[in-house]
C-alpha cells in the first residue's frame, strides 16, 4: 500500500512473527512435559523445608492441570528437634484446588485426601538442618531461647560425709552483681541530681534578688518619684517572678529526686530477691541434695517435660508467623533467583480469598505402622489470613482401637488469630499408650513407664503460657543402664532403692509464666517418696549444711551491699537537705522582696503567693 | 569472549539491517525490559510477543536484552528501593496495589515484588529516552561509520554466514 507521496507505508504488525513464537512456546511446552513436574516437586520440597524448618521430602508429584489437582507420593517431614526421625510419612496426598483463586496466586483447597500415614519413623539419612533467614529458623531460635530459660535443678546425691567447705566467689553471686550495678546507678543518680541542682541557678536568682533589695534599701516613693517608684515596683515583681520560677524548678527537682531514690530503694529489694537464687547457687556448688519434692521432680522429669512443651511452642510460634492477625500488607522475602530477590508484599482485601485456605478437611487415615487403625482427622478454616475468615482454625484427631499399641487418642486444638489478641489451645489425651522412657539423671537407671495414660494441655494466650502434662502408669519398671553403670555412694544407693521399689507413676508437670519468663513445676509420686526418704536419712546433716551456706551468702551479700545501702541513704538525706536549703533561701528572698514592695507602696501592694506558700 | 563476539556481530547486523532507525530503536526500548527486569515474569512474555508481532527490530530487542542484563543486575538495589517505596512507603498507592493483587490474572504479574515493580517502573520511565537515544545512535552510525564497516572484511564474512539467514527471518 502506498500513501499519497508514493512512500510505502510501514506495517505496524508482523503477523508472521507469531510462527517462531509458537514454535518457542511448543519447545517450552515439551520442556514442561519433560521436566515441569520434577521442577515443581523440587521447588515445593524446598519451599516446604524452608517454611516448616524441617526437611520435607516428596518422592513423586503428579500434576493434573485440568482438574487443578496435585497428587504427592512419598511425603516425609523430618522432626525439627530430631534429625534422625520423621514426624510423619505419608504414602499419598491428593489435593484438589479451586481454580479461580489460583489466578490470584491463592490456594483454596477444595478436597484433601491422605492415605497411609506413619508417624515417628527413623530416617535412613539424617535430615538437613534448616538455617538462614525465614520464619522457621527464627521460630526454632525462639524455642531454644524459651527452653534455656528453665532452671532445671540437678539431682545431686553427693554423700553428706564428703561435703567440702564452701568457698564462694562474691562476683558469682547475683545479689552482689545486683549491688554493684545498683552502686553504679546510685552514682549516676547522684551526678544527675547534682547537674539538675546546678541547673536551678539558685545562686544567680538569690544574688539578683539580693542586689535589688540592697538597691532599694532606704528608698520610698518620695525619694524615687512616681516614675522611679513604678519602675522599682516592676523590678521587684520581675525579681519575685524569677524567685517563683526557681521555686517551681525546685519542686520539680523534689519529684525527680524522690522518684530516683525510690527506684534505687526498689533495687535494694531486688538484691534481696536475688539472694534466694544465690542460696540455690551456693547449695548447687556444695551439691547438697534437696528435700523439696518439686526440685526432685524437676530434676528427674524436667528435660522430658520441656521437650514436650517446646514442640508446642515451636508450632504455635510458626503458626503465628504464617497466620498473623490483621490485614496489613505483609512483607516476605522474594523468590530465590539470580537477580536480587527483593521483598514480596502481600496485599489482602477483606472481601477476597485468603492466600491459603483449607475450608474443611475430614480425613480418615489408615495407619500403616504398629499403631495401626484408623485415625479421623478434621480441620477447619486453616488459613494464612484468619482476619478474612473471621473464624479460628480448629483441628481434631481421634482414634479408638482397643488392643493395639494405642488404645485411644484425642487431640483437639484451636488457633484463634482473628483478633489482635492471639490465642492457641491444644488438648491431647492418649490412653493405653507406650509412654517415653526417662533416663534418671545422676543414677545409672532408666525408668520405663510402659503403657499408661498421658494428657497434655497447652494454652498460649498472647505471651502468657499455661500448660499441663499429666502421665499415669501402673506398669512402671526400672532398668539399669549398662553404659552408665558404676559403684553408687550411700545416698545414691538409697535413692535407687526407693525409686526401683516404685511400680506406679503419677506425674503432673505445669508450665506457666510468659514466653520470656516461663516457670516449670513438676510433681510426682516418685519425688515425694525420694524426698521423704532423704529427709529421714540425711535431713539433719543437710539442714545444717544449708544453714551454713545461707549464712555465708548472707555475710558476703551484707558486706557488699552495706556500702550501697549507705550510699543510697546519704543520697536521699543529702538531696532532701539541699532541697530544704533551697526552699528556705528562696522563701527568704521572696519575703525580702515582699517587704520592699510593701515599703515602696506604703503597704498597699503585696506579692502574689504561690500555691502552698 | 564468545558472548562478546556474538553481541558485536548482532550489533553490526542490526545496525546494517533494512530496518529504519525508529524500528531498531523501538526494538531496543522493548528489549531493554528483558534485561532490566527479572526475566521469568509475565510482563516479559508480553514484551516478547510485542517484539515478535510488532514491526520492530527483533534482533535489536535481543541485542538490548544482552546489553541491559548487566545494567539490570547493577541497578537491582535501586529497583528494590524504588519498588519498596511504591509498594510500602507510598501509602496513597496502597489501594491500587491491594486491588491489583486481588484481581485474577493481574496477581500473576508479580508486581507485588519490590524488584519486579521497581525495575518495570524504571523501564517504563526510561522507555522513551532509550528509544530516542537508540534512534539517534543508529542515525549517527549510519551517517558516519556505516559505509566504512560495510566495506570491511569482517562485515562481508558476517553477511555470508549461515546465521544471517536465521536472523533475516526477523528482519524488519
Amino acid at each position: 500500500m502506498t500513501d499519497g507521496a508514493g512512500r510505502e507505508r510501514t506495517r505496524i504488525f508482523r503477523w508472521e512473527g507469531i510462527i517462531p513464537l509458537v514454535l518457542g512456546v511448543a519447545v517450552l511446552a515439551i520442556l514442561w512435559l519433560l521436566f515441569g513436574e520434577r521442577e515443581i516437586r523440587n521447588t515445593l520440597a524446598e519451599a516446604g523445608t524452608k517454611a516448616l524448618g524441617a526437611q520435607l521430602d516428596i518422592g513423586d508429584l503428579d500434576l493434573r492441570v485440568a482438574a487443578t489437582t496435585v497428587e504427592l507420593r512419598g511425603v516425609a517431614l523430618a522432626d525439627p528437634f530430631d534429625r534422625n526421625r520423621n514426624l510423619f510419612e505419608i504414602a499419598r496426598v491428593v489435593v484438589e484446588l479451586e481454580p479461580k483463586p489460583l489466578l490470584e496466586k491463592k490456594i483454596v483447597v477444595k478436597r484433601l485426601n491422605i492415605a497411609d500415614v506413619r508417624t515417628g519413623t527413623r530416617r535412613a539419612t539424617p535430615a538437613t538442618a534448616v538455617t538462614g533467614p525465614g520464619f522457621a529458623p527464627s521460630a526454632l531460635a525462639a524455642v531454644q531461647r524459651f527452653t534455656k530459660q528453665f532452671n532445671v535443678p540437678l539431682l545431686s546425691l553427693t554423700p553428706i560425709d564428703t561435703l567440702k567447705s564452701l568457698v564462694l566467689d562474691p562476683s558469682q553471686l547475683k545479689s552482689v552483681q545486683a549491688a554493684l550495678a545498683l552502686a553504679h546507678d546510685a552514682d549516676s543518680v547522684k551526678v544527675a541530681l547534682e547537674s539538675e541542682y546546678a541547673g536551678l541557678r539558685l545562686q544567680e536568682t538569690v544574688d539578683s534578688s539580693a542586689a535589688l533589695v540592697a538597691r532599694l534599701q532606704g528608698t520610698n516613693i518620695r525619694t524615687l518619684g512616681v516614675e522611679g517608684a513604678r519602675r522599682a515596683v516592676a523590678d521587684v515583681r520581675r525579681a519575685a517572678a524569677r524567685v517563683d520560677s526557681a521555686k517551681r524548678r525546685v519542686e520539680a527537682l523534689v519529684t525527680t529526686a524522690r522518684r530516683s531514690v525510690d527506684s534505687l530503694q526498689a533495687g535494694i529489694a531486688a538484691i534481696d530477691d536475688a539472694r534466694r537464687d544465690d542460696y540455690a547457687f551456693a547449695r548447687g556448688l556444695l551439691k547438697l541434695p534437696s528435700f523439696e519434692g518439686p526440685d526432685i521432680g524437676s530434676a528427674i522429669f524436667g528435660k522430658v517435660t520441656i521437650d514436650k512443651f517446646q514442640q508446642a511452642v515451636y508450632w504455635t510460634t510458626l503458626a503465628r508467623s504464617y497466620a498473623p492477625p490483621g490485614l496489613l500488607p505483609r512483607e516476605t522475602p522474594g523468590p530465590k533467583r539470580l537477580r536480587r530477590a527483593g521483598t514480596t508484599v502481600q496485599f489482602v482485601q477483606p472481601q477476597s480469598a485468603p492466600r491459603f485456605l483449607l475450608r474443611r478437611a475430614d480425613v480418615n487415615v489408615a495407619m500403616g505402622s504398629a499403631a495401626g487403625g484408623t485415625y479421623a482427622f478434621a480441620a477447619s478454616d486453616v488459613t494464612t489470613e484468619p482476619a478474612i475468615t473471621g473464624r479460628p482454625t480448629l483441628f481434631a484427631i481421634r482414634r479408638a482401637a482397643r488392643g493395639s499399641v494405642l488404645d485411644s487418642l484425642r487431640v483437639t486444638g484451636m488457633l484463634d488469630h482473628t483478633t489482635a489478641r492471639v490465642r492457641e489451645v491444644v488438648n491431647a489425651a492418649a490412653a493405653g499408650v507406650t509412654l517415653p522412657s526417662v533416663a534418671i539423671p545422676s543414677l545409672p537407671y532408666t525408668m520405663n513407664p510402659g503403657r499408661g495414660a498421658s494428657e497434655l494441655r497447652f494454652v498460649l494466650d498472647g505471651e502468657q503460657i499455661s500448660g499441663r502434662w499429666a502421665v499415669r502408669s501402673s506398669q512402671l519398671s526400672w532398668q539399669q543402664d549398662p553404659g552408665r553403670a558404676r559403684r553408687l555412694n550411700t545416698l545414691e544407693s538409697l535413692v535407687a532403692r526407693v525409686l526401683t521399689g516404685v511400680n506406679q507413676l503419677e506425674l503432673t508437670a505445669d508450665v506457666s509464666g510468659t514466653l520470656k519468663a516461663p516457670r516449670l513445676a513438676v510433681k510426682s509420686n516418685l519425688d515425694r517418696q525420694v524426698a521423704d526418704r532423704l529427709r529421714a536419712v540425711a535431713g539433719e546433716e543437710i539442714a545444717k549444711a544449708q544453714t551454713k551456706v545461707r549464712a555465708q551468702v548472707d555475710r558476703i551479700v551484707a558486706e557488699k551491699t552495706a556500702p550501697v545501702r549507705a550510699k543510697i541513704d546519704t543520697l536521699r538525706s543529702e538531696s532532701e537537705r539541699r532541697i530544704a536549703e533551697a526552699r528556705t533561701r528562696l522563701d527568704e528572698e521572696k519575703r525580702k522582696l515582699d517587704e520592699r514592695l510593701k515599703s515602696l507602696s506604703g503597704g498597699m501592694i503585696g506579692l502574689p503567693r504561690l500555691p502552698g506558700e | 569472549m564468545l558472548t562478546l563476539l556474538k553481541l558485536l556481530r548482532s550489533l553490526i547486523k542490526t545496525l546494517h539491517s533494512d530496518g529504519s532507525p525508529g524500528q531498531i530503536a523501538a526494538g531496543v526500548a522493548l528489549g531493554a525490559a528483558l534485561g532490566l527486569t527479572p526475566i521469568a515474569n509475565a510482563h516479559n512474555a508480553l514484551v516478547l510477543l510485542l517484539l515478535a508481532v510488532l514491526n520492530v527490530s527483533f534482533a535489536a530487542g535481543m541485542l538490548a536484552w544482552g546489553l541491559f542484563v548487566p545494567i539490570g543486575f547493577l541497578f537491582d538495589p535501586l529497583f528494590d528501593r524504588l519498588g519498596h517505596w511504591l509498594l510500602v512507603d507510598a501509602r496513597s498507592l496502597r489501594g491500587l496495589w491491594t486491588a491489583w493483587d486481588n484481581i485474577p490474572g493481574l496477581a500473576l504479574t508479580n508486581f507485588n515484588n519490590t524488584v519486579v515493580l521497581g525495575s518495570v517502573v524504571a523501564w517504563l520511565a526510561l522507555f522513551v529516552p532509550i528509544y530516542f537515544l537508540a534512534r539517534y545512535g543508529v542515525v549517527r552510525y549510519r551517517a558516519t561509520l556505516g559505509e566504512r564497516v560495510k566495506r570491511s572484511r569482517f562485515y562481508k564474512a558476517l553477511h555470508a554466514s549461515q546465521l544471517y539467514n536465521v536472523y533475516s527471518w526477523f528482519r524488519p
